[in-house]
């Protein structure tokens, strides 16, 4: 049970390379040269870098990192807060609020959150106050909030009061994840380009691969960022193999970090991007519904040394609503929603009482109150996340309760409620919301996305009734004023092939794949070209192996090739 | 879907699409926390595509169109679109182009193509194109014939068809009720009152007895937001069969009559307006049965009375055949002709017959021929009759 969970870990087997850094001498942030967040810069280079540590016999003494003008009081391990009571804003973590009504953003902090395992394994024990402040940060306290149920609080109880012994856990309520499968299937562009365009074409297709990139956090950010899904996939199995969680270990007792479940998070998220359902749902089972004791920071009290909440990320608890609704179970995503939504009700019913997340006393500093409102926006994701199930009148209610929140989002939130009920065949009602929109936008100043949004949603009402040329007519109107927008100039290429103009839809679209593909090299667009490719003439496989040319030069291995039709 | 039928090699390409309506491309966000591992990553992917909503790229249903990727399912009642393009495929000018879609069901022959005259000439790598729409009204199968002529250089003049064969469905009544108050309520009568045209059978009872048990068994209420299908079938009344010669297009069926009771007997009551139904195809001609009887003695002739109507647009010249089963035996003068039928129109078959085996016998072997088409349409089991012996035994 003590086998170090922590990626860092100096004990850790590892089977993949790492790469190691040597730890930043801690003298160069200590310095007497006056600049105003020295110990916060310290702890951001430290984890935004690609370090990944392992015992450094060169680091400095954890004792010398004390900063001069703080006093810290040693609170022990088990009560979460009064650590800050003489301080008013915490300065040590970097990670600002969401983006939204929160206040508080605190100056000359770097993007990323320090994980605080890293750090951790730098200064281990917990009998030193800093660490201990450490992991009692506010920040961390608000993300981390979660509510666990009744069976869970009292292994997490246990654990607290020593009474816990790891023999006699229910096997049933731990979390034993494991890869199932081993591998992706490569580059699917490529694949193409052996069986249309020949080895030589093949050979010269330059993607990044798992191997090609940094074996860490880094090189995954890569990898996803350059649409390289597939790749990002296989490496963040290399690393969850690294953690002991590879493939067929499943059912294995093992543990869990902060840094263990992001990589599940990314690698779940991403086998939903590249909509591989099956296998995102076969990986997820182990997690349970997310509220097993194992996966709550109480349960390790020796690595995350009074640290209280939830270790999975809320985003990662949103991608288990959403999956069942993919896999055809909307019902289902609607539930597990509900649910959500019910813990993050009852945590800001809590603050608002002037209790702590989880209904203990604390004392709420002003600034505190104001984080209030991150829960605020976690139930307004939870809701926001539930209208894309197949309940249309929920997803109606839930997008209008949308704008109370996301008011800057009214136009295209109330658009996107027409499109739905022109998707049921409802037009009347469709063309309310589409009216609603246009007094919105006639409130406001002229602008051209405000014309652009009234455009689209005639065009589309037009389509419904029929009127392929007045629908035409709208998109043009739209490229008169925005004349590069894709979506605009794809619809006009449509509507002219319902209006039996093939080959002016066909120069259309080829042109613009030819002048811009960053856009139009996408999907949709040649979903919509090769299906008239195939309509002009019986010789259209020269033109779609044309596409694939120019998609091999530019998409990453996430491009869904059955857009090509070549097979 | 499509049938090529011409082996040689044409200069012209016959392509055939069916037009639904485009859908709208959707998207798979996920949400990511600046926090999470991935950053704002995912988010600044999705800001960067173009077919996200600008400004609330979680919004799935995006606005992008995309053309139908297959053929789908076609209702009674739907209209069919399709495109259809002829393509210059050499490298030739050709000339005199005539173009012609037809579609042929099993009732009828129908002519869509939206212009009838030919084109003068077709340069290499140009097209030909037409939109066609046709509103469904028949079930069954339904045959979409384009041919093309066209002349060449050399002044040879050529012709191909091709076909593209799709199916309707048929439909029952089914009226499904949902209760949408917050109260439970108990249904005390779901009818459907025919209009004078049919006669309907409920088919909501277990038994069709006074005292037989509905479908639903037990739940004999209705809890807020449950659901229930009621089904009938649908019949149209002899009299008015003929009157009508032949039931076709729109027809009134009649009304939904609901009654229900909530607490202590609280009544409500509801009628629809009239509800409509379009008219399934019969096929060409149809034969019903005018008069028979019930029981008949062995060996003994009897007569039944037949009724044939022309349902088709063209007027028939019909020869009657009779054919002999193992114990039906027809008498009188097998293939003699019947003389014309007009459209609509319908006449009367009185025949003559006896069974050779006792019990309950189908009457079978008719067989009408139209001279025309030189098609024949079999009829078998047009009734049945019980064949009864009737000599005594005798006692003693």
């Amino acid at each position: 049970f003590t086998d170090s969970p922590v990626l860092t870990g100096a004990s850790n087997p590892i089977q993949s390379p790492l790469v190691c850094q040597p730890s930043p001498s801690l003298s160069k942030f200590f310095a007497d040269n006056g600049s105003t967040n020295p110990a916060s810069d310290f702890f951001d280079s430290f984890t935004t870098s690609s370090f990944i540590s392992v015992s450094n016999p060169n680091a400095e003494s954890p004792t010398v990192a004390a900063p001069p003008e703080r006093q810290l009081s040693s609170s022990g391990t088990t009560m979460p807060n009064q650590t800050h009571q003489d301080v008013t804003t915490p300065i040590f973590f970097g990670a600002p609020p969401m983006e939204g009504p929160t206040g508080a953003s605190q100056p000359g902090l770097a993007e990323a959150t320090p994980p605080f395992s890293k750090l951790q394994a730098v200064f281990s024990g917990s009998d030193d106050p800093f660490a201990t402040a450490l992991s009692m940060s506010e920040v961390d306290r608000r993300y981390d909030a979660w509510l666990p149920s009744e069976e869970t609080r009292k292994v997490l109880i246990s654990v607290a009061t020593q009474q816990f012994n790891p023999m006699h856990v229910d096997k049933e309520c731990i979390t034993m994840p494991g890869l199932k499968f081993d591998n992706l299937q490569g580059d699917a562009v490529k694949d193409l380009m052996l069986r249309f365009l020949g080895d030589q074409a093949a050979a010269k297709r330059q993607v990044l691969t798992a191997s090609s990139v940094e074996q860490s956090f880094l090189g995954l950010k890569q990898l996803i960022s350059t649409k390289n899904w597939r790749a990002a996939v296989d490496l963040t199995g290399r690393l969850l193999t690294a953690h002991g969680q590879g493939y067929g270990k499943s059912g294995q007792p093992t543990s869990h970090t902060t840094d263990s479940l992001q990589l599940w998070f990314v690698r779940l998220a991403l086998l939903t991007k590249l909509s591989l359902f099956q296998n995102a749902e076969l990986e997820f089972e182990p997690f349970g519904n997310l509220d097993q004791p194992d996966l709550y920071y109480e349960y390790y009290p020796v690595i995350y040394p009074g640290r209280r909440g939830s270790m999975v990320p809320f985003s990662m608890r949103v991608l288990h609503a959403e999956m069942t609704q993919y896999l055809g179970r909307p019902q289902e995503s609607l539930d597990r929603l509900h649910s959500m939504r019910s813990v993050c009700q009852k945590i800001l019913d809590n603050l608002e009482e002037g209790l702590a997340e989880d209904g203990s006393m604390m004392n709420l500093t002003q600034e505190n109150r104001q984080e209030v409102s991150i829960c605020e926006l976690w139930s307004c994701v939870c809701t926001l996340v539930s209208s894309i199930a197949q309940d249309f009148v929920l997803a109606v209610a839930t997008y209008q309760s949308l704008v109370q929140y996301e008011p800057e989002q009214t136009v295209q939130l109330l658009s996107a409620i027409g499109r739905i009920f022109l998707q049921i065949g409802d037009i009347k009602t469709a063309e309310k919301h589409f009216l609603d929109v246009e007094k919105i936008c006639q409130t406001k100043a002229d602008g051209q996305p405000l014309h652009t949004a009234v455009m689209m949603n005639r065009a589309f009402l037009y389509l419904s009734q029929n009127n392929y040329a007045e629908a035409h007519t709208c998109f043009t109107n739209i490229l008169k004023c925005d004349p590069k927008n894709p979506v605009a100039n794809n619809n006009a290429a449509v509507c002219l092939l319902y209006l039996g103009r093939l080959k002016e839809s066909l120069r259309q679209l080829e042109s613009l794949v030819q002048q811009d593909p960053a856009l139009y090299l996408h999907e949709s667009v040649l979903f919509n070209l090769t299906t008239m490719y195939e309509l002009e003439s019986s010789r259209s496989t020269q033109k779609k192996q044309a596409l694939l040319e120019a998609v091999a030069c530019r998409e990453g291995d996430s491009f869904n090739t059955q857009c090509l039709k070549l097979v | 879907m499509d049938v090529n039928q011409a082996k040689q090699e044409h200069l012209l390409a016959l392509k055939v699409m069916r037009l639904t309506k485009p859908t709208l491309f959707t998207n798979m966000p996920v949400t990511s926390e600046d926090r999470d591992l991935p950053g704002d990553l995912f988010s600044m992917l999705m800001k960067s595509d173009p077919s996200t909503i600008k400004g609330a790229e979680m919004v799935m249903l995006g606005e992008m169109l995309t053309l139908p990727q297959n053929f789908g399912n076609i209702f009674l009642g739907e209209t069919f679109s399709s495109y259809i393009s002829v393509h210059n495929d050499s490298n030739q000018v050709v000339k005199d182009i005539l173009v012609k879609a037809d579609l042929q069901t099993s009732s009828q022959r129908l002519n869509l193509s939206t212009s009838n005259s030919s084109v003068s000439e077709l340069k290499p790598e140009c097209c030909i194109d037409d939109v066609i729409h046709h509103e469904v009204k028949e079930i069954g199968t339904h045959i979409l014939v384009c041919a093309v002529s066209y002349t060449t250089q050399s002044g040879e003049k050529l012709y191909f068809r091709k076909f593209f064969k799709f199916q309707t469905d048929e439909v029952f009544l089914e009226a499904q009720i949902q209760n949408i108050t917050t109260s439970p309520m108990f249904m005390e009568k779901v009818s459907l009152e025919p209009s004078l045209m049919y006669s309907v059978t409920e088919l909501n009872m277990v038994t069709s007895e006074e005292e037989g048990e509905s479908t639903f068994g037990k739940m004999s209420y209705l809890q807020p937001m449950d659901t229930r299908q009621y089904l009938y079938c649908l019949k149209p009344k002899a009299e008015f069969a003929e009157k009508a010669g032949v039931i076709k297009g729109v027809t009134v069926i009649g009304k939904l009559d609901i009654v229900w009771k909530t607490n202590l007997g609280e009544r409500g009551r509801l009628q629809t307006s009239q509800l409509q139904r379009m008219a399934p195809g019969y096929g060409d001609i149809r034969l019903t049965l005018e008069s028979v009887p019930d029981t008949v003695n062995l060996e003994e002739p009897f007569d039944i009375t037949c009724k044939i109507t022309n349902c088709s647009e063209r007027t028939m010249d019909l020869v009657l055949e009779m054919c002999n089963t193992r114990s039906v035996h027809w008498c009188g003068v097998s293939g003699r002709q019947l003389g014309k039928l007009s459209p609509s129109a319908s006449m009367s078959l009185p025949l003559k017959l006896l069974t050779s085996a006792q019990g309950l016998q189908s009457v079978s072997g008719l067989r009408l021929t139209d001279t025309f088409l030189k098609r024949t349409y079999e009829y078998d089991d047009i009734a049945q009759v019980c064949v009864v012996c009737p000599f005594l035994s005798p006692e003693s």
